[in-house]
């Protein structure tokens, strides 16, 4: 079970991510894409460390889901914000500020 | 295959306690028939299906489980000083208390500010 | 201390040693850092008179107070403390001095209240735009002076960024500067839509390039078994993994820091979130996040991947070229006082990414003379923008603006100063800093990256010179808008940008010579 294996999931994960940031309409949904951007560097990341004998890796994946958490409240702060003035979520609808 | 053994026991068990739950339940309850009691429970507000264009969700939902993401975050870090926290020493000890004191700043901002308030 | 972790080892044959922190070369930091927790402290228990007076005078105290301390730190060597996870060179000195004096500038616009019927913030950032809640808030006067330790906690990250020797740190204090400018682009008094509008798309757009800096951090970390810049360039001559993951590693880690300072193609948020955002908010922005984000460009390219210059070097030309381009085209169509600006400042980070041609020290002292140049020319800008208000709040349409300069001579005058620094003209620092950037560049072999360079600035002159001529030239509008006299407050950071800027021009020798002191970066 080599640890490449691995590395092709978060790549794949990343990848599905971004796609998902760039097509999705919801805010929720996109905000959703993101995180598993993070988490699938997460996962690179401790495979890393595997590979390369040390914990750096580990260690700094908990940074990361820490930032990530703290990102999810500011986050969901302005969404939710955004959706109170709206009654809508979705990101075709701000478009008041073009060009 | 014997060591599967307690696993199916557990499941038995398990099972067994719901099912005589809800026999007892039925057989030694009052029977006071209310419509209410039948509907789905949602922490409040009215089950599917919502009315078209989204119901109204109360935004202190949002903030309870914005600040439980906060403080678990907070454990989160607690956890490998639990562990090694005789290795770190007083370093490890005063650097610990840093941080819990620099999460309870922003606690005491939302106690004092009300955020804590349900109604 | 010491004699206790002595005792601690002997007793315990599995301790841990303590790490060594030099706390003297990170006061700066710790300092903005404290006073951003009293200020929630302040937040929790002052009662609301007196709140924002005593924000205002905290934060100011405390940015002072960190100045002094970066002032005081000149003296110290130059080395890698906290194990070698923060630079204490001569550029983090540097840029974080600037990026105090320009916070005090933007602090000064925040704090301002006697500009308009009230501050440029949100009276409750809760309430719905255009209830009667928003409308009885308003009239109890009341305001959300969250906005000062907001700005600091920014402050703090903006500091934290271009002083990280590792990448972990250095994205920790990215998301520390981020996210707080995510709620400020937000709390927009007036023009609430425009305002939350700002906010999402900052905030989605940062998410996605935080999120490409940390799978860059992964990749990275895999080639060089170490997130420290140190041992990622000695790993880059040594390390027997394929070269390719360190390649993606760097674009990805470059895509994001190309964000944060509004490089083509990753500068669509520019025009939107200075737009939309709480002027004295983007006055903040475009001088601090530029100068931070510039400041870890500078130290991640060259001290971490400076090995790699040969890969990186054709892309930045290609990003500086089209950062150039689009800032100064795009900028002629804008008829938005705000938009045009940010426009401006997306040209200005092509102009500095230019020097990113060589490796040389005159590259890097270039860049941090630009980069104090361009700041306080933009907080004036920006102070000056505030200034020209009518019934609802701010009048940023340039139709609005026409014959301004007849209505107010002295804030159009200083406005057209700023413009004439931006366009790169005489007596102003924008000269100094275009000469000093490009020569480094021609120096650096960008012949190219110069001549587009100039062209690029010459059409950016066009659209600085056409405000200019708009203010003076024609009669204004009866019922046009008026030139507010700034508060105290305001007119002093205008009068700095005003100093600086002309200072920098008549006598720039002082100000790069202290840059020359301070490069190189610590390898």
């Amino acid at each position: 079970m080599s640890p490449m294996f691995y590395l092709y999931l978060s790549a794949v994960l990343f990848t599905l991510g971004a796609v998902g940031v760039l097509l999705r309409r919801n805010a929720i949904v996109v905000f959703m894409c993101i995180e598993l951007m993070l988490n699938a560097a997460n996962l690179a990341l401790v495979t890393f460390s595997r590979i390369n004998g040390n914990l750096d890796g580990q260690i700094i994946a908990f940074f990361v889901m820490v930032v990530a958490a703290a990102e999810v409240v500011v986050g969901l702060a302005v969404i939710v914000a955004v959706f109170r003035t709206r009654r809508s979520a979705s990101v075709d609808d701000v478009n008041l500020l073009k060009y | 295959m014997f060591s599967y053994v307690p696993i199916f026991a557990l499941f038995l068990l398990a099972g067994g306690f719901a099912v005589f739950s809800i026999i007892a339940g039925s057989l030694t309850g009052p029977k006071r028939y209310n419509r209410a009691k039948y509907d789905a429970y949602e922490c409040g507000i009215e089950p599917t299906p919502q009315p078209v264009g989204g119901g109204r969700f109360p935004v202190k939902y949002y903030l309870t489980a914005m600040l439980f993401i906060v403080f678990d975050i907070e454990i989160i870090f607690l956890y490998p000083w639990a562990v090694a926290y005789a290795d770190m020493g007083v370093f490890g000890l005063v650097e610990m208390v840093l941080f819990i004191v620099t999460v309870f700043i922003a606690y005491v901002y939302v106690w004092r500010r009300g955020g804590l308030e349900w109604d | 201390m010491r004699l206790l972790a002595a005792f601690h080892a002997a007793a315990n044959p599995n301790a841990i040693p303590a790490p060594h922190i030099e706390y003297r070369a990170i006061l700066p930091m710790l300092i903005v850092f404290g006073v951003a927790c009293v200020g929630v402290l302040v937040e929790a228990f002052v009662p609301r008179v007196h709140r924002a007076v005593t924000q205002t005078v905290l934060a100011l105290a405390g940015l002072v107070a960190a100045l002094v301390a970066v002032v005081a730190n000149t003296g110290l060597p130059r080395r890698l403390v906290v194990q070698s996870a923060v630079a204490a060179d001569g550029p983090t000195l540097f840029i974080q001095g600037t990026i105090l004096a320009l916070s005090i500038g933007a602090l000064l616009l925040i704090a301002d209240r006697s500009i308009g019927a009230d501050s440029d913030f949100v009276a409750q950032a809760a309430d719905l735009p255009g209830t009667e809640q928003e409308r009885a808030s308003v009239r109890a006067g009341l305001r959300q002076t969250e906005v000062f330790p907001l700005a600091m906690f920014a402050v703090a990250g903006m500091m934290l960024f271009p002083a990280a020797n590792d990448l972990v740190l250095a994205f920790v204090a990215l998301e520390v500067l981020s996210l707080p400018l995510y709620l400020l682009a937000g709390m927009a008094r007036r023009r609430r839509l425009l305002s939350q509008e700002a906010a999402v798309k900052y905030f989605l757009l940062g998410a996605f390039s935080s999120a490409f800096f940390v799978y860059g951090l992964a990749l990275v970390y895999g080639y060089a078994k170490s997130v420290e810049y140190g041992d990622i360039a000695t790993s880059l001559t040594s390390s027997d993994r394929g070269d390719s993951l360190v390649i993606v590693g760097l674009a990805l880690i470059g895509i994001s820091l190309l964000f944060k300072l509004s490089g083509v193609p990753f500068h669509w948020w520019t025009p939107d979130v200075y737009q939309g955002a709480p002027t004295p908010i983007t006055a903040f922005m475009a001088a601090g996040t530029k100068v931070a984000a510039f400041g870890a460009l500078l130290r991640v390219f060259f001290v971490a991947f400076g090995g790699l210059a040969w890969d990186w070097r054709p892309v930045v030309w290609g990003v500086a070229i089209a950062t150039m381009v689009v800032g100064a085209i795009l900028g002629v169509t804008q008829t938005d006082v705000k938009r045009l600006l940010a426009y401006s400042s997306i040209a200005h980070a092509g102009f500095i990414l230019t020097a990113f041609a060589a490796t040389t020290r005159a590259s890097e002292s270039s860049v941090l003379f630009y980069l104090v140049a361009y700041g306080f020319m933009n907080i004036g800008a920006f102070a000056i923008v505030m200034l020209v208000r009518d019934a609802d709040g701010e009048a940023n349409h340039l139709s609005r603006w026409v014959g301004l300069g007849r209505r107010s001579p002295l804030m159009a005058g200083i406005f057209a100063l700023f413009l004439l620094a931006m366009a790169g003209l005489p007596p102003t620092s924008g000269l100094w800093a275009k000469v000093a950037v490009f020569q480094a560049a021609y120096q650096g072999g960008a012949g190219p990256l110069v001549i587009v360079g100039v062209l690029a600035s010459a059409v950016t002159a066009y659209y600085y010179l056409r405000i200019i001529v708009l203010m003076f030239s024609q009669e204004p509008a009866v019922e046009g808008p008026t030139v507010v006299m700034p508060g105290a407050l305001s007119a002093a950071a205008i009068a700095l940008g005003v100093a600086v800027t002309i200072v920098l021009g008549v006598v720039p020798q002082t100000v790069l010579d202290l840059a020359d002191k301070a490069v190189p970066f610590l390898r």
